[in-house]
């Protein structure tokens, strides 16, 4: 009985999670250009998809801007975790309590000061601003995520690695690196997935010629969207639920795998 | 000697230009210019002058600070109530099981939050899809007016939000112990007697995290109130939109932002006496 | 181990390269466009850039407000051709952040009509060359709504509760409120706007939504069945569903008269002069005035157009309202009080 409610209950609730996203896969197989009622079935804005270059072109823009911003922040994220971790210098403290801000601070305000800065440093608003102000608020997530497993390690390792003669790179590229690639996966993955996701802060500090997906969409809402629309969300879907099953796999195997020894 | 210290220099350098230029930099800029005037075409004049603060205090921002409030408040509620039977109900799973459910838990969420808005609009307009479904069944007559109101709104809120509660939470409830759940129940307690006395003191620290990260994220999220509420009702993060892109009053939205950042400051001085951590924070 | 290095090498050419590819795309011939939504067709754009091997980058904005501040706010330079009503170029112009335009640069710059040339904003025509002209109108679903309405005062009607669409423009539905009330559309006066102010909260209970983009989605899918937008949209609305009923009322309608304008320091003047010349063209100006049928100013393009545009009333705005509408006007400082109102109205 209580089984029973608690499965009625999940249903429910993968049922609201998922419902919004249903309907659009659902209406980009329909033939009216309404998304109002299901009257047949096409594959033809699958088509329409490949011609609309706007659409198109906002895609390129935010996988240029989720690619660059992941990876920059990750470099930077790792180096800058390591680095508050082993060494102290002053303002330690300060800079440690700024870097919880992007995390903790409502997102239009990053959006407007950044929007400021920009004005104020006369950088012109494009691809570069972007990346700039998605990079701000991911390293924080990168640094949280790394220095979590970095507390796990023990110190010894490298100064027995020091002791061997090892070099300093050599102890950073091929000791610390690997033991900390947990937390920098994860930090990678949060960082694609905030870059993905972020509608407000892109929303004032984008400008010409670096429309994303998000910001074309926010304005067709207006406009009307089109069922384009619907086939590349459908399609960017797919892909990352593949992705996400695919890892889901892998890590289901690791647990199986401990469990038996 | 000489090479140790560049070598400490390449760690600690590069978080200090990013903490100095884009944290810093931005925020101290904001404050300033909070003191400025405007000169209503976009334009500010330096002068200091405390007229926009003074001015937040008209009844009409006000009751719009009152209004965000509420809306992020209701908010974190209803996430709080939704997410404490979900996790409890996936953590009686088994732990193949609990992977797989919390990872369906993030798929929708992998998808730009815009998106996932725009497939609500779809769903909750007169013609969409809940409404013709009603209809159809016969369940109602006339079309539900479910957006373009503060139902559609709190809709959008909690849709987009419920990950912050849910993970935390769930990461939460995941280190109680089952053997004193065990215990509990075979010394005959009540259900509702077993969460409120072992449950919830030992997932208090996920709870103020995820209300943490609930809260004040929708005193900003302008575009669901655009979106879902067509425009009628006001949130801080409009208010803050309009003065920079419409009003072109830039001080003002400048101070808004501010006491924004005030209110963020008193939660989070909250959530530290409670007990939060902050290194606990956006670990989801 | 050693993977990983050669690892972080790869992706540090990755970033290089990345960037590299970014700032080599600024060497093609672009042209920067902020426009209003809703006002040229995608097709149009394809066919310029097609022809002229200049890359458009499009931007929108929904408000003359909006435009000025994302002008102002952006670098010099930032962009090349906007389109800012009479009242924003009144502004514009007096902030000296527009170009003055050289008309020998553009071949078809006769084809347009006298009529709409030479207006109090900018009577030389020194710094803009009109695009098109916009009226405000009341469109109403005959399907669900049988009253007479010919006044904005009609709308306070109890029965519509939650059924009307309104354009989300400050100055436009305010003014509407001050004409409903007798008052001029301009004023500063702070007794005359507390009344509008009390005229919006009353009709409040009616609003569905504020929309300026694509208020005639509310008239399609029947969210709503009356809207105040501008013509072309009622127009638009018409077009899925002929029992769509347009009325200028006898208060008067917002007029607004849409620009060409090149902001200040703009770095591709040329490509945006061949731009304006491209949207002069008799047959360009048609496909848009088709797409989106507001008010046509263009003479040679007025041969063109086929009688379902010039005989409807909410695309081929009579002259008789064009006469008895009103522009928005330039009120300077006291536009904080049209502000701070249109906060408490929402």
């Amino acid at each position: 009985m209580k089984k029973a409610v608690e499965n009625i209950y999940l249903v429910l609730i993968f049922l609201f999670l998922f419902l919004p996203i249903a309907v659009l896969i659902l209406f980009s197989f329909n033939t009216s250009s309404l998304n109002i009622v299901f009257e047949g079935f096409t594959v033809h804005w699958y088509k329409d998809l490949l011609q609309n270059r706007t659409l198109l072109e906002a895609l390129f823009n935010t996988l240029i801007v989720a690619g660059v911003s992941t990876i920059v922040s990750t470099i930077i994220g790792t180096i800058s975790a390591y680095g508050l971790h082993k060494y102290s210098f002053p303002g330690k403290n300060v800079v440690n309590e700024l870097l919880y801000i992007p995390v903790v601070i409502p997102e239009i305000v990053l959006g407007i000061s950044l929007l400021s800065v920009y004005t104020l440093l006369k950088l012109e608003l494009g691809m570069v601003t972007l990346i700039l102000s998605h990079i701000c608020f991911c390293i924080p997530f990168v640094i949280i995520s790394v220095r979590s497993v970095l507390e796990g390690v023990d110190p010894h390792i490298e100064e027995v690695a020091n002791d061997l003669g090892a070099s300093k790179f050599q102890i950073f590229t091929k000791i610390v690196i690997p033991m900390l690639m947990p937390g920098i996966l994860s930090g990678a993955q949060l960082a694609l997935t905030l870059s993905l996701d972020d509608v407000v802060i892109s929303y004032f500090t984008a400008g010409p010629g670096s429309n994303t997906l998000p910001l074309q969409v926010y304005s067709m809402i207006k406009t009307g969207i089109t069922p384009d629309v619907n086939a590349l969300i459908t399609i960017m879907l797919g892909v990352v639920f593949v992705l996400l099953m695919v890892s889901t796999v892998v890590q289901l195997r690791r647990i199986k795998k401990e469990a038996i020894s | 000697m000489k090479n140790k210290k560049l070598w400490k220099y390449f760690f600690i350098i590069p978080v200090i230009i990013y903490v100095i230029l884009l944290i810093a930099l931005p925020l101290i800029y904001i404050l300033i210019i909070s003191f400025f005037q405007s000169d209503y075409y976009g334009g500010m004049i330096s002068t200091f002058t405390l007229q926009n603060y003074i001015d937040i205090f008209d009844q009409v921002y006000i009751n719009v600070f009152l209004k965000s409030i509420f809306v992020a408040g209701v908010t974190t509620l209803i996430c709080i109530l939704i997410s404490y039977p979900f996790v409890l109900a996936i953590s009686h799973k088994k732990p193949a099981t609990q992977k797989i459910l919390m990872t369906l838990v993030m798929v929708p969420f992998l998808t730009n939050s815009l998106i996932r808005m725009y497939g609500w609009l779809v769903l909750l307009r007169k013609s969409g899809v809940i409404n013709q479904v009603l209809l159809g069944v016969g369940v109602i007559q006339e079309p539900l007016s479910l957006m373009y109101n503060m139902f559609g709104i709190l809709i959008g809120m909690v849709y987009t939000l419920l990950p912050f509660m849910v993970l935390p939470l769930y990461s939460s409830v995941s280190t109680v112990d089952p053997q004193l759940l065990e215990a509990a129940n075979d010394l005959g307690a009540s259900k509702i007697k077993t969460f409120f006395k072992i449950i919830l003191p030992q997932t208090l620290p996920g709870l103020f995290n995820g209300s943490l990260m609930v809260f004040t994220p929708a005193l900003g999220y302008f575009f669901i109130v655009d979106i879902l509420g067509g425009g009628k009702i006001m949130i801080l993060g409009n208010l803050i939109k309009n003065q920079f892109l419409t009003a072109r009053n830039w001080p003002f939205g400048a101070a808004i932002s501010i006491v924004l950042v005030l209110i963020t400051s008193l939660v989070i001085f909250a959530y530290r006496k409670l007990g939060g951590k902050m290194e606990d924070l956006g670990g989801a | 181990m050693r993977k990983i290095g050669k690892g972080l090498i790869f992706i540090g050419c990755m970033v290089l390269i990345l960037f590299l590819s970014g700032c080599s795309r600024k060497e093609e011939k672009v042209l920067n466009v902020l426009n209003w939504s809703s006002y040229i067709p995608d097709s149009v754009i394809r066919d310029f850039e097609k022809e002229t091997g200049i890359q458009v980058n499009y931007s929108t904005y929904s408000s003359n407000e909006e435009c000025l501040a994302k002008v102002s706010s952006a670098k010099e330079g930032t962009y090349d051709l906007i389109f800012p009503s009479d009242y924003m170029i009144e502004i514009m112009i007096s902030r000296g952040m527009l170009e003055k335009l050289d008309t020998t640069q553009l071949s078809n710059v006769g084809n347009l009509d006298s009529l709409y040339l030479h207006q109090s904003f900018d009577s030389q025509n020194q710094y803009s060359l009109p695009f098109v002209m916009a009226s405000t109108v009341i469109a109403v679903n005959r399907d669900h709504i049988k009253d007479d309405i010919d006044s904005y005062q009609d709308l306070l009607n109890n029965d519509y509760v939650n059924n009307i669409t309104l354009i989300d423009d400050q100055r436009i539905i305010i003014g509407m409120a001050l004409l409903a009330n007798g008052y001029d559309m301009n004023t500063v006066n702070e007794k005359e706007l507390e009344v509008a102010k009390d005229w919006l909260l009353q009709l409040k209970p009616n609003i569905k939504a504020f929309d300026s983009d694509s208020p005639k989605n509310f008239l399609i899918t029947e969210e709503a069945d009356i809207a105040v937008l501008w013509n072309a949209e009622a127009a638009l609305a018409y077009q899925e569903n002929k029992n769509i009923e347009f009325i200028y009322p006898k208060e008067g309608s917002a007029l607004s008269m849409d620009n060409f304008a090149i902001p200040k320091g703009a770095r591709h003047m040329n490509e945006a002069y061949q731009f304006i010349d491209y949207i002069l063209r008799a047959d360009v100006m048609k496909e848009i005035i088709e797409s989106y049928p507001y008010k046509n100013v263009n003479q040679a393009t007025q041969a063109l157009l086929d009688p379902d545009y010039l005989y409807n009333i909410a695309s081929n705005i009579p002259s008789d309202i064009i006469e008895d509408g009103v522009y928005v006007k330039n009120i300077g400082e006291s536009v904080k009080l049209y502000d701070k109102l249109w906060a408490e109205i929402k």
